[in-house]
């Protein structure tokens, strides 16, 4: 960095005339929102605790969390799309096909094994197919121009039916050294997938919140051309995002492999509840953007909900609902507050 | 900042008798800019005369269909925004490209992040604070290191913007407007800092609507006039009177078709009309047969007078009535109803529907008529189309020609017979005849006659004042959001009209 | 001053694409029907293509043809399938209560009818985008289908206990020709007119291509987009009731299975017609395709899982296709 601009200062406003005035509606109004979610989050946890003695014990939280953990990395590597597609889910970054690629990759990963291979190629195997339909993604988004929505809706329906191909519909058992630690548990009782997610998230979190990559990507999905402007190759970043969440994909399969103990059918019905659970993620960041670790929370709220529910004997179907409801609230309250502002 | 070498002498940029057309209208005639190293460099002329279109070519953006473009004595073939760039030329754009959310820190350093040493990671705090350092340094301002884009005045986006071209050690900075948005106390600040970085070498270009700016500011000006070069003068020999007068075509003026109609009753009437922070006080009245020429620089408010009769923003005072009736509209289906028309600046985004053909186009406001029990009556969709095609010369492949395919003229009379076909009173006009070529605008005259001989009040919105004068009766100047004066228009000058809107009045009268 | 080239004169091959652009979709269907015609002898028999029509086609289309309305307005529905389920869940209690099948039907559409107002409330009252708005409203009618079934328990209608008019709706047949297909068709037709015909339908397109222009143009443009929303509710139900009457059951949650082949039918009958606005045949067209390659696919003796592959591969290279050659005709 070469900003060597070293001038005597000469020109001041007067004093208090530029200073500046921290009373602006939307920081406020996002502000509002942002502790209104974190808020009905504790109080959640609180009301669950009272109810259910276990709830706030450290063995169930990890439970939580190691229930988690494959949903949670899934609206992770959705949430970089939404961050580099920008807000608009239509005409901007989706990626429908993230379930379905979990459910491929986990098939591939328990085929790899029934064929003998040890953990280190069925892994290797697994990634590769997460990331080649990551590439399939941004072929189709970046090359071919298709809108996100259309593109990864197609590729969901080949990755789902390339899943049922190698499955025949069936639950291929995998046992390896990598699956028993997996689905063992960790320090303090806890499940290892706990400590999974945990530092996925805390990987991701330092790549897209941290360097100079995960700010561009920000750049390129909130306004293409400022990005543009500051000589970005907006067309890479935008591929990158499907790429990564291709791995992503790539890597839920795996764990999913471990908690089911073999590949099973049926991921696709994972697809819209990590699409809400990232798309909530937003209200727990300051900004109002998705980030990784709003995700994580997000993710963890729903978690806790349908963990909170199981013990206190509710139906868990209330749990789409909730969530449903939530994101409702939350667009309706941001809509309407930037209506206010305008 | 090393921008020239002080013994370096001679043209930073050269633009070179340049012609470019759009869509066969001609935007630049064979027009020159050459602005010297180390210099301040205006460049005016009124809205359509082919300064934004020379920006971008300079830029990048556009290719020029004959001349030379050179820059630093060396001829460049295609440039692309990314030479430009390279070349040191930054510009200081009206819309402002800048992530809403993002912190200042941020938006300054985007594409050329630091990074904390011996690490892939971001250093937010040497960003936050080099951020704070420079615009303390270069503008006395200080911003809470949290402070977003989207929470930040438009000055102060501008000072972002301004400081982020200067990270780049630019060569020539183009500035496009900037003090529009501007209060004066801080457009002094941008004014001592544009000095201070010619002192050290940096090439300035800086284009204004407002002639005393030029006038206190820059070393030499430009003038373009209708896509050509008028003239290039050093300041100490000119002044913004006689700027004015180059600016305003006197040769045109034979193409208004100037037609006497009898003036009816009144039609639109405003009552100390105010709307906060954009208006105050707005009283007039529009006869029918009348055509009222409004007149303002940006941030003059005379926009959004125009979007308050139409229903699109809410006036916070005072009365509008239409044939004697309140007619306050909170929404433009109400105003629509009154009779008001609008036909908008932004003619591809609001005035007409690209992707709709001519006919969908025109019946769109009067569907009501051509509809039978909720069924559309196709048959008189037509005949009214082809009536309407005829009548205003419509130059189309056919009626179902998609509007996208038309010229910007021919798009202007679709989006004008959308409203003759809804048998509108009262037409509010803003800017008609921007990006219009010379023999459409010759039409939309002759059309705008044609509808005050009907009857119709009309008030046209324009910056082209030789227009403004040719077309209409009366004319109301708006400056900062009063109406400071009224002329009749067969008994002014442009040059008046101008000084007056750009509050030069003074220095005209002292001028002489 | 806009980058708009200048139109050149059309050489030969922009001309060759500019047919395949405007007939892509009757172009592809044709391809692949004569594919199936030669790759399997018991493709093209009347038996076959009928089974296609009730099987693959009937209930696809009419929920197809309710995403084109939210479609027309430049947004998307992702609650189709909870207007199904709503519509299916009111119809089959209803008869089970012993209603008659008229009531119990026209409860039904007015519970899909339900769902499509909710989702104009929170899209054209709040301005919530159709995409979350949808997307909730999916969410909380699959909570409010669990809890109307204690569970997820769907609802049988005992086989001694199906009236007459019900099987009928199903089953039945006139002039030889099924009750759900004559329904399917009327859909279609209706559906075509009031998107062609109706003053509606003109205004809903326009709002669709530039709803800024539509405002400006004196039109309550969100009052049009309620409406539309509210259409694609109803006719969604139409598909629901036709369903439960088929398998005389209501199972919870099972519409969202139209769900994104509707999507891609629509999309599909939208990126290949000439204009590229959304209509009624372009869908049914979409619908047709999809329908022939499962039925295609099938018959070709391939392997059950692949279909699945084929028809997410044809819906691709048909995608891909169209925006690159749109791509190209518009440079």
């Amino acid at each position: 960095m070469s900003v060597d601009i070293q001038l005597a200062p000469v020109i001041h406003f007067e004093p208090g005339a530029q200073s500046f005035k921290p009373s602006r509606g939307g920081n406020l109004a996002a502000s509002a929102l942002r502790a209104g979610s974190l808020l009905a989050f504790v109080a959640i946890l609180f009301v669950f605790s009272l109810t259910a003695p276990y709830f706030l014990s450290v063995g169930n939280i990890g439970n939580v969390l190691g229930q988690s953990a494959i949903s949670g990395i899934l609206a992770i590597g959705l949430t970089v799309v939404l961050i580099a597609g920008g807000s608009n889910v239509v005409t901007g970054g989706i990626d429908l096909s993230l379930a379905a690629n979990m459910g491929l990759s986990a098939a591939v990963y328990a085929t790899t094994v029934q064929l003998g291979y040890g953990d280190a190629a069925a892994v290797a195997a697994a990634l590769v197919t997460g990331f080649l339909i990551g590439v399939v993604n941004a072929a189709a988004v970046v090359g071919a121009g298709i809108v996100p929505l259309l593109a990864t809706l197609a590729v969901m329906n080949i990755v789902a039916g390339l899943e049922l191909v190698l499955t025949q519909n069936t639950v291929i058992p995998a046992s390896t050294p990598l699956l028993t630690a997996l689905s063992s548990s960790g320090p303090l009782g806890i499940p290892a997938l706990a400590y999974v997610l945990l530092v996925f998230t805390l990987i991701a979190a330092a790549i897209v919140q941290y360097t100079p990559a995960g700010l561009r990507l920000y750049a390129v999905g909130e306004f293409p051309d400022a990005a543009r402007a500051a000589g970005l190759p907006v067309r890479r970043l935008v591929a990158s995002a499907f790429i990564a969440s291709g791995l992503c994909g790539g890597f839920a399969g795996v764990l999913s492999v471990s908690n089911l103990s073999g590949s099973t059918t049926g991921s696709g019905e994972m697809l819209l509840p990590v699409v809400v659970t990232a798309l909530l993620g937003s209200v727990f960041s300051r900004r109002l953007v998705p980030t990784v670790i709003g995700t994580l929370l997000s993710t963890l709220f729903v978690g806790f909900l349908v963990n909170g529910f199981q013990l206190l004997n509710i139906s868990s179907v209330l749990v789409s609902g909730v969530q449903g409801l939530l994101i409702l609230l939350v667009v309706s309250a941001t809509t309407l507050l930037r209506r206010q502002e305008a | 900042m090393s921008a020239a070498l002080p013994d370096e002498t001679g043209d930073a940029i050269h633009l070179d008798r340049i012609v470019k057309r759009f869509d066969g209208a001609l935007a630049l005639n064979h027009a020159s800019l050459r602005v010297r190293r180390g210099t301040v460099h205006g460049l005016v002329g009124q809205n359509g005369a082919g300064k934004s279109t020379l920006i971008k070519l300079l830029a990048g953006l556009h290719q020029p269909d004959e001349g030379r473009i050179e820059i630093d004595g060396q001829a460049y073939d295609r440039l692309t925004p990314h030479r430009v760039e390279e070349l040191g030329i930054h510009f200081i754009h009206q819309d402002r490209l800048l992530v809403p959310t993002f912190t200042v820190g941020e938006a300054l350093f985007l594409g050329r992040e630091p990074r904390i040493t011996g690490t892939p990671f971001l250093d937010r705090r040497l960003m936050q604070r080099r951020a704070s350092e420079i615009l303390d340094d270069y503008f006395g301002v200080k911003l809470p290191n949290s402070a977003l884009i989207s929470e930040l005045s438009t000055a102060e986006k501008q000072i972002v913007q301004i400081t982020r071209a200067l990270l780049d050690q630019p060569k020539v900075l183009v500035f496009d407007e900037p003090t529009a948005a501007l209060v004066r106390r801080e457009a002094d600040i941008l004014f001592r800092l544009i000095r201070r970085l010619r002192d050290e070498g940096v090439t300035i270009i800086y284009i204004s609507h407002y002639l005393n700016e030029i006038e206190e500011l820059c070393d030499t000006v430009t003038i373009l006039r209708n896509g050509e070069d008028v003239a290039t003068l050093p300041l100490g020999e000119t002044s913004a009177a006689a700027i004015a007068r180059l600016m305003v075509a006197r040769d045109i003026a034979d193409m208004f078709p100037k037609r006497s109609v009898t003036l009816g009753k009144d039609i639109l009437s405003l009552d100390h009309l105010s709307s906060h922070g954009k208006y105050q006080d707005i009283s007039l009245t529009l006869r029918r047969g009348e055509v009222l020429g409004l007149t303002g620089l940006l941030g003059s408010g005379a926009k959004d007078l125009i979007r308050t009769l139409f229903g699109l923003e809410t006036a916070t005072s005072g009365q509008i009535e239409i044939d004697g009736q309140p007619a306050r509209s909170a929404n433009p289906a109400q105003a629509v109803d009154r009779h008001l028309a609008l036909v908008p600046e932004d003619r591809r985004g609001n005035g007409v529907a690209l992707d709709l053909s001519v006919t969908e186009n025109i019946t769109l406001s009067s569907l009501k008529r051509f509809t039978r029990l909720g069924f559309l009556d196709f048959n008189g969709e037509r005949s009214e189309a082809d009536d309407l095609i005829r009548r205003l010369e419509i130059k189309a492949s056919g009626r179902n020609a998609l509007v996208r395919t038309l010229s910007g003229g021919n798009q202007q009379k679709v989006a004008i017979a959308k409203w003759l076909s809804r048998h509108s009173e009262v037409y509010l006009l803003d800017e008609p005849t921007v990006g219009v070529d010379i023999g459409s605008k010759v039409e939309i005259y002759n059309l705008i006659g044609d509808l005050a001989a009907r009857g119709a009040g009309i008030i046209v919105l324009s910056s082209d004042l030789a227009e403004l004068i040719g077309i209409t009766d009366r004319i109301l100047v708006l400056f900062r959001g009063s109406i400071i004066r009224e002329f009749v228009s067969s008994r002014t000058s442009p040059d008046d009209v101008l000084a007056a809107s750009t509050g030069s009045s003074e220095v005209l009268r002292h001028v002489g | 001053m806009t980058l708009q080239t200048s139109a050149t004169a059309p050489s030969i091959p922009r001309a060759v694409i500019g047919v395949i652009v405007n007939n892509a979709l009757v172009l592809a269907l044709i391809t692949v029907f004569a594919i199936f015609s030669l790759a399997s002898p018991t493709f093209l028999t009347i038996a076959n293509l009928q089974s296609i029509l009730v099987n693959n086609f009937t209930l696809l289309a009419i929920v197809a043809i309710a995403m084109t309305f939210a479609v027309s307005v430049g947004g998307i529905d992702l609650s189709v399938g909870t207007a199904v389920d709503f519509a299916s869940f009111a119809f089959v209690s209803l008869v089970l209560a012993g209603q008659p099948v008229a009531v119990a039907a026209l409860a039904g559409l007015g519970a899909g009818a339900a769902v499509g107002a909710f989702n104009a409330v929170l899209i054209s009252g709040i301005g919530i985008s159709p995409f979350l708005a949808t997307l909730g409203t999916l969410f909380i009618g699959r909570s409010i289908q669990q809890l109307l079934t204690n569970g997820g328990n769907p609802v049988y209608l005992p086989p001694s206990g199906i009236p007459e008019a019900f099987r009928f709706l199903g089953r039945g047949a006139i002039a030889g020709i099924p009750v759900p297909l004559i329904l399917a068709a009327i859909t279609i037709l209706g559906a075509t007119v009031i998107l062609t015909r109706a003053r509606f339908g003109r205004v809903a397109l326009a709002i669709g291509i530039q709803t800024s222009v539509v405002r400006y143009s004196g039109i309550a443009a969100r009052a049009h987009v309620a409406v539309a929303f509210i259409l694609a509710g109803l006719i969604a139900a139409v598909a629901g009731l036709i369903l439960s009457a088929t398998v005389t059951v209501y199972i919870p949650s099972s519409g969202s299975a139209f769900l994104l082949n509707a999507i891609g039918a629509t999309f599909i009958g939208t990126t290949l017609s000439r204009l590229g606005r959304p209509n009624i045949p372009g869908t049914v067209l979409g619908v047709l395709l999809l329908g022939i390659v499962a039925n295609g696919l099938l018959l070709t003796g391939l392997n059950f899982y692949w279909q699945q592959v084929g028809t997410g591969l044809l819906i691709f290279a048909v995608l891909a296709l169209s925006f690159i050659t749109r791509r190209k005709a518009s440079a």
